[in-house]
């Protein structure tokens, strides 16, 4: 390949810098393609934690991180849902486990079953059908030998942010790409992109492609960047609190007046983000919330903003921007993690051919802006669906604009308890029917295909489910002895 | 009883009944009362149909026997459908009910051809696809069930008489307790206030009342149409052919297990085998050639005797506003149009029955977001084929008018990106929803002529020498492989031999 891309620097820092480093060095070091990474220096903020999808299971096979040194490293848990609590005010809460929501039967969603039933008086929640998160829970994970349900049950982590920024970087080190430390880089343009970045000590890096997470170069090229949906929340405190015993399996987000406080069990530590509304919180009052609503006063960070911005076009040139540059993620879901791991994959998916010319771009922006419209979403519909009525955040939250591509989801499963299915979703149908469902939308009608199943038949297999997804857990292993056998 | 759902299907051809079976197959009749209107005194258009894979599925949907239903109506298998003379004259490609090769190293199989033939070391694309290997020597066996034998790598469809589909249907639905009422509609009686549909009103004087109409009523349109006025999306700009002649010819020795379509000068030409005879028609543009010079141009290309006088068709491509508007759905011919190129028409009503069912509404004030999302998958399904087809279209030589005008039409946006892509790189989006995945796009571009400069780098990691030997082992054994699968014809004689008609 005469043209091929040869030379790729990666500037920024942090988790994201040195992800889409290993990740390209790995995929294309053997093809002759050379990976300097120039670091900025940004490291993520002391009690910062991190969510990570299930998906990220299998990248990390890619990047050749395995489960022992996330365990050693980032202090890492495993992670099969997250639960919503309060967010229909109350002491009410649901969990979004990473698994089916109930099994299929006679060729229907469960769902479909599931509103037949409701209709008619039954009171299990969805959930309760799901093994996941039923297992969830009750504090168990792993496969269970001889399964009773076979529904999915899948595993992401929750990770601690500093730890596993190292445990990539050290990565970076193994795979024997350069690393540069540099801050401020002067940016050289050359044609419709990049040329070479200069430091201050004076050495230039040239590339073929430049992947910024920094967003200092693509903002050179590319000056556009909107804001994309609406806040939610402006400010955000990071802080720790003592691990939990035993640790649970999923991480709980608990809303308050002014916003939403989420508990991340770590190994070491349960992180903490508070996230409010400044309009309905002042700062100064902000640590003592924190503390009213933990039941004590936890060591915490100054507060620190969010934003909500997007850039339309992450890949201009031969820049593609990546993290943190392409854009700010939605603040809850593990979107953060998602949309990094989802950018860098399609990077290297559609790795381009040919460094003169790039049309690789605009396949690659069509894809971002659609996954990252769709997981917008996932996060938008937790504050549409609330029903904390009266509380001024809450109903503003509720009220705030919305997709049409939402719109017609809620709609749909309002109506039947359907998926309205769009291109580039990056959560599974199972996922919505959970949330949707934990906020309290049940459906209005089902597919009447359910009615060939008789009442009695319909109850039985209730049962039998139920049954199977309790002796499926029965056969789990506990969160503890799951993490031992990892650690090996 | 007497509160049962009330659901009126209009028209009694393939849509009709196909809808009408689904119907007695899946709605409880203590809930749903379904009766379908038609009149003997109205022909329905019985050519012979080539089907996609997905047929199978609907069959098995209802719980079809699949040798009953091919012998009820003479029925044969398909793998494919080869295309003569597209792209240039002299050419000959095969559009496969299957993917091509199969995992040789970590990137998708069609990016290793594609370097492979980059550098000349490549055989021809289809002799890496077993269906078409076994299809161009006529040989046909169900697939294996051994997901490591490269016989298991295809699925299949039918060739069909539609006609004798439809009246099996019908059999079929009113012995599960479909109603069926005869006779010719003279008029549709409307909800004063909503515009919904109420009644339709036969000759005979009866009034067959409704709370969901399904127009099956062909290019009509009786109710979505005509009664609700919805309109039609014209597509005749990018797809310009408005007429059609259908003849049968006595059966041929080349008995194929896949649908000819042979570019002509003003159009292109079908071949569909059967049991009993062949299907045959001219699709053309009636600005390009007169009726009677396209019938003369059919009859003079079929490789048996014409068995009658061609019959003309005439219609128009595009699809309604709304497939679904008020409390009635339009299927079929009702619902829009889009020629036989790729075997879709059956697809089409098949996909409106199964979202029908799944958003049935569950009372007479129709729930909004039903028919909103039926309108919405619908559309896909239409724009989704519709693309492809136009891609047939302008990847040819300008060699006659007709294809003078076609290959520099403006194309619909998304579909000029594809083809920039795939000559880029092979890329082809893969989609969840909606027909033809990448192995199509790639055997459609490569078959007319565009083909991509350059693979997906992932592609280049394996040495030379060994995709090239991995390309001929597969090759050798793909080869292998159609040997040992009996005759189309012997096959059919054995699993499934209709009567003579």
């Amino acid at each position: 390949m005469t043209n091929a891309v040869q030379q790729v620097v990666v500037h920024g820092g942090g988790v994201a810098a040195a992800m889409a480093a290993l990740a390209v060095g790995r995929a294309y070091a053997r093809l002759g393609t050379d990976t300097v990474w120039v670091d900025t220096g940004e490291a993520p903020a002391p009690h910062a934690a991190l969510i990570a999808p299930p998906d990220l299971a299998t990248f990390h096979r890619l990047l050749g991180i395995d489960e022992a040194a996330l365990l050693r490293h980032a202090a890492a848990t495993i992670a099969m849902g997250q639960q919503f609590a309060g967010w229909s005010g109350g002491d009410d809460a649901f969990l979004h486990a990473y698994g089916d929501a109930g099994s299929a039967f006679a060729s229907l969603p469960f769902v479909q079953h599931w509103t037949r039933a409701r209709a008619a008086g039954l009171r299990v929640a969805l959930e309760d059908f799901c093994l996941a998160a039923a297992a969830a829970k009750q504090g168990r994970t792993g496969a269970p030998r001889e399964a009773a349900t076979r529904q999915a049950v899948k595993t992401g982590w929750h990770l601690d942010a500093p730890g596993y920024a190292k445990l990539l970087r050290a990565a970076c080190e193994q795979a024997d790409i350069r690393i540069v430390a540099g801050a401020d880089a002067v940016v050289h343009r050359g044609g419709a992109g990049l040329d070479r970045i200069e430091l201050a000590d004076g050495e230039q890096f040239g590339a073929d492609l430049f992947i910024d997470t920094d967003g200092a170069l693509i903002a050179a090229l590319d000056p556009g960047e909107t804001a994309a949906r609406p806040v939610f929340c402006d400010r955000i405190i990071r802080a720790s609190a003592p691990a939990f015993d035993p640790l649970p399996l999923y991480s709980r987000v608990a809303a308050h007046p002014a916003g939403w406080l989420t508990l991340i069990p770590l190994a070491n530590r349960t992180a903490i983000e508070f996230a409010y509304d400044s309009a309905s919180l002042a700062d100064a009052d902000a640590p003592a919330a924190l503390a009213a609503a933990l039941g004590r006063p936890v060591d915490a960070e100054p507060s620190a903003p969010l934003a909500a911005t997007a850039r339309p076009r992450p890949w201009v040139g031969n820049v593609v921007a990546v993290g943190p540059a392409a854009g700010d993620p939605p603040p809850l879901d593990g979107a953060e993690l998602l949309l990094l791991q989802l950018g860098i994959a399609q990077l290297v998916l559609l790795w381009p051919i040919d460094r003169a010319q790039m049309p690789e771009a605009d396949i690659y922006n069509e894809e971002l802006a659609g996954t990252r419209a769709r997981v917008a979403d996932f996060t938008a519909q937790h504050f549409r669906l609330n029903a904390r009525t009266g509380e001024p955040y809450w109903d503003a939250a509720r009220a705030a604009p919305i997709s049409t591509e939402l719109a017609a989801k809620i709609d749909l499963f309002a109506a039947r308890g359907m998926f309205a299915h769009y291109n580039h979703e990056a959560h599974v149908e199972d996922s919505w029917a959970l949330v949707m469902a934990g906020h309290g939308v049940t459906p209005r009608s089902f597919d009447p295909q359910a009615l060939l199943t008789e009442d009695q038949a319909l109850m039985a297999e209730f049962q039998r489910q139920l049954r199977a997804v309790a002796s499926d857990v029965h056969a789990m292993d506990s969160h503890a002895d799951a993490l031992r056998r990892m650690r090996g | 009883m007497g509160d049962r759902f009330e659901l009126v299907i209009v028209g009694g051809g393939t849509a009709g009944w196909m809808c009408a079976a689904a119907c007695a197959a899946k709605l409880d009749p203590a809930r749903f009362r379904v009766r379908l209107v038609e009149s003997e005194e109205i022909g329905t258009v019985g050519v012979g149909e080539a089907t996609l894979p997905q047929m199978k599925d609907f069959n098995d949907f209802l719980g079809l026997d699949e040798v009953e239903f091919m012998q009820a109506t003479q029925a044969t298998f398909k793998l494919g459908i080869e295309f003569v003379n597209w792209g240039r004259e002299g050419v000959r490609y095969v559009h496969p009910f299957g993917t091509f090769g199969r995992p040789i190293g970590e990137a998708d199989f069609f990016s290793y051809w594609i370097r492979a033939h980059v550098a000349g070391t490549a055989a021809p694309l289809s002799d890496y696809c077993f269906p078409i290997v076994a299809a161009l020597q006529n040989r046909f066996m169900l697939p294996s069930g051994d997901a490591n034998d490269v016989r298991n790598a295809f699925a299949y469809a039918y060739h069909l008489d539609a006609f004798l589909y439809a009246r099996y249907l019908r059999g079929w639905a009113e012995a599960r307790g479909i109603e069926r009422v005869e006779g010719r509609i003279v008029e549709v009686e409307q909800h004063g206030e909503s515009g919904d549909i109420a009644a339709v009103k036969l000759a005979s004087g009866t009034r067959v009342a409704g709370d969901l109409f399904v127009d099956c009523s062909g290019f009509r349109s009786l109710l979505l149409g005509q009664t609700l006025g919805v309109g039609l999306e014209d597509w005749a700009h990018w797809l310009p052919c408005d007429s059609a002649q259908a003849v049968p010819s006595a059966r041929s020795v080349d008995f194929t297990p896949y649908t000819r379509s042979t570019r002509r000068t003003a159009g292109w030409q079908w071949r569909i085998p059967l049991q009993h005879r062949t299907g045959n028609g001219y699709v053309y543009s009636s600005a390009d050639i007169s009726d009677d010079e396209a019938a003369a141009t059919l009859l003079a290309n079929l490789d048996g005797d014409a068995l009658a006088d061609p019959r003309v068709l005439r219609f128009r491509a595009g699809k309604r506003e709304q497939a679904w508007a008020h409390n009635c759905i339009g299927m079929g011919l009702a619902g829009g149009f889009l020629e036989p190129l790729e075997s879709t028409s059956i697809y089409l009503v098949q996909m409106a029955i199964m979202h029908m069912l799944t958003l049935m509404p569950a009372e007479r004030a129709i729930d909004p977001a039903l028919p909103t999302e039926f309108n919405r998958v619908m559309d896909v399904e239409y724009d989704r084929i519709r693309d492809f087809l136009i891609l047939h279209y302008i990847a040819n030589e300008a060699d006659a008018p007709l294809w003078e005008r076609v290959t520099v039409i403006d194309l619909p946006d998304t579909l000029a990106d594809k083809i920039d892509r795939f000559r880029h790189r092979g890329h082809v989006q893969a989609y969840r929803d909606g027909l033809f995945g990448p192995p199509s796009w790639q055997a459609v571009f490569v078959g007319q002529g565009i083909e991509p400069r350059a693979a997906d780098r992932l592609a280049d990691a394996l040495p030379a020498a060994t995709v090239e030997e991995r390309l001929a082992t597969l090759a050798a054994t793909i080869a292998d492989a159609a040997a040992t699968l009996p005759s189309h014809a012997d096959f059919i004689a054995r699993y499934c031999p209709a009567p003579a008609p």
